[in-house]
């Protein structure tokens, strides 16, 4: 404690009590008002310091805020460009279908092809789909009064009420269980290869981000798809799901129409060599 | 006069002319300046006293500075740098705060 109180009551200098002793009393104080350079130059140097350090804070936080700017802009230049890319993408897919719808026509070996091409483009998620459909809607808990201070972050009580990336999976598989021919989440159609996975806070298909709340939808015969859906495990998950304050409900729609999956690619098809390729 | 003279100039020069800090100059610049203002103060406090002197006040201006700097520096290099800035930074505060509480209960007698 005398540390604290040595420097509480002894915060001036003891340079200016030391300096005034050692004037003799008789003489008058040094008169520093008049001209002082001494002085000038220190307070000028005190001045001079001040304010390069205030430009200095002020720079540091005039570029932070310009770079995160143009990352900002960057992102909405790459996104736009994306979504460029992903429409002229769709037009030329369209184009290889109808050509080879055309080309298939021909032949009654064609035909019999495009059908079972159409067949298996519906299952793989190729092509768009549309019919009646089951649609189960997840909403996280409203956030509870308590989340906050005394929440501990490590042990992720606060993450209680949040649908999970499992909560979705199970309930997926249970729409395809129950009969879906097509399956798409927020919009997000589903192949046999897509990914339901967490990052962090956000749930991820096929990589690409959902934002809550959560809309499954399953196209088949809706009515005997919810019959059974309900019956089965995914009745009572959703069931379970209520303990912790997840809102869901179950719906059917007369019609719906599922977008393709825009993950699908070829894998082992690629072009002859020799062939003329055109851009 | 003088030093009021002194100190504007001082800061509209630092304002206009906008002197590039050395990169590794920067990490000290706010040390410096908590350093600075302990000096300011005490010089202020010393004047309303009567006991200002100009040149107890410059040398304890320029050595506050350089210390601090130094005992920054040699945390940096000790690996301590952040521990041993807020240490500067209290107790330079604290002795802020003293000296700024003294010359309020000499101007406003309170």
């Amino acid at each position: 404690m005398s540390l604290l109180t040595n420097l509480m009551n002894n915060s001036l200098d003891e340079g200016y009590a030391e300096a005034a002793a050692r004037r003799p009393t008789s003489a008058a104080p040094r008169d520093w008002r008049k001209h002082s350079w001494l002085l000038l130059a220190g307070l000028l140097a005190v001045g001079l310091l001040l304010s390069t350090a205030a430009a200095q804070a002020h720079d540091r936080a005039s570029s932070t805020a310009e770079a995160g700017a143009a990352l900002i802009q960057e992102i909405q230049a790459r996104t736009t460009s994306n979504d460029t890319l992903e429409n002229s993408l769709e037009r030329e897919r369209a184009e290889v279908t109808e050509s080879r719808r055309n080309a298939l026509r021909l032949t009654s070996e064609g035909t019999a092809l495009a059908a079972r091409l159409a067949t298996l483009e519906v299952v793989t998620g190729a092509s768009p789909v549309t019919g009646p459909a089951l649609v189960v809607h997840l909403t996280d808990a409203p956030p509870s009064d308590d989340t906050g201070a005394d929440v501990d972050p490590r042990t992720g009580d606060a993450a209680d009420g949040r649908v999970t990336d499992r909560d979705l999976q199970t309930i997926v598989n249970e729409v395809w269980a129950s009969g879906a021919e097509a399956v798409a989440v927020n919009g997000q159609r589903l192949t046999a290869l897509s990914a339901i996975r967490s990052a962090g806070d956000a749930i991820l298909v096929d990589f690409r981000p959902l934002s809550p709340p959560y809309d499954i939808v399953g196209v088949g015969d809706a009515s005997a798809m919810r019959a059974s859906f309900v019956e089965g495990f995914g009745g009572s998950y959703l069931q379970a799901l209520r303990d912790y304050g997840i809102g869901y409900s179950l719906s059917t729609k007369r019609s719906a129409r599922l977008a393709e999956s825009s993950g699908v690619m070829l894998r082992y098809a690629g072009v002859p060599a020799g062939t003329e390729t055109h851009r | 006069m003088i030093a009021v003279l002194g100190l504007v100039v001082g800061i509209v020069a630092g304002l206009f002319l906008e002197p590039t800090v050395p990169i590794w100059l920067q990490p000290y610049l706010p040390i410096a300046v908590v350093a600075a203002l302990d000096a300011v103060f005490g010089g202020f406090r010393a004047l309303l006293d009567g006991i200002f002197d100009d040149k107890v006040f410059v040398v304890s201006f320029v050595a506050n500075v350089l210390v601090a700097a130094l005992i920054v520096y040699l945390g940096d290099q000790l690996g301590v740098g952040s521990q041993l800035s807020t240490g500067v930074v209290v107790v330079l505060g604290i002795r802020i705060f003293s000296n700024a509480a003294a010359i309020r209960r000499r101007l406003f007698q309170a």
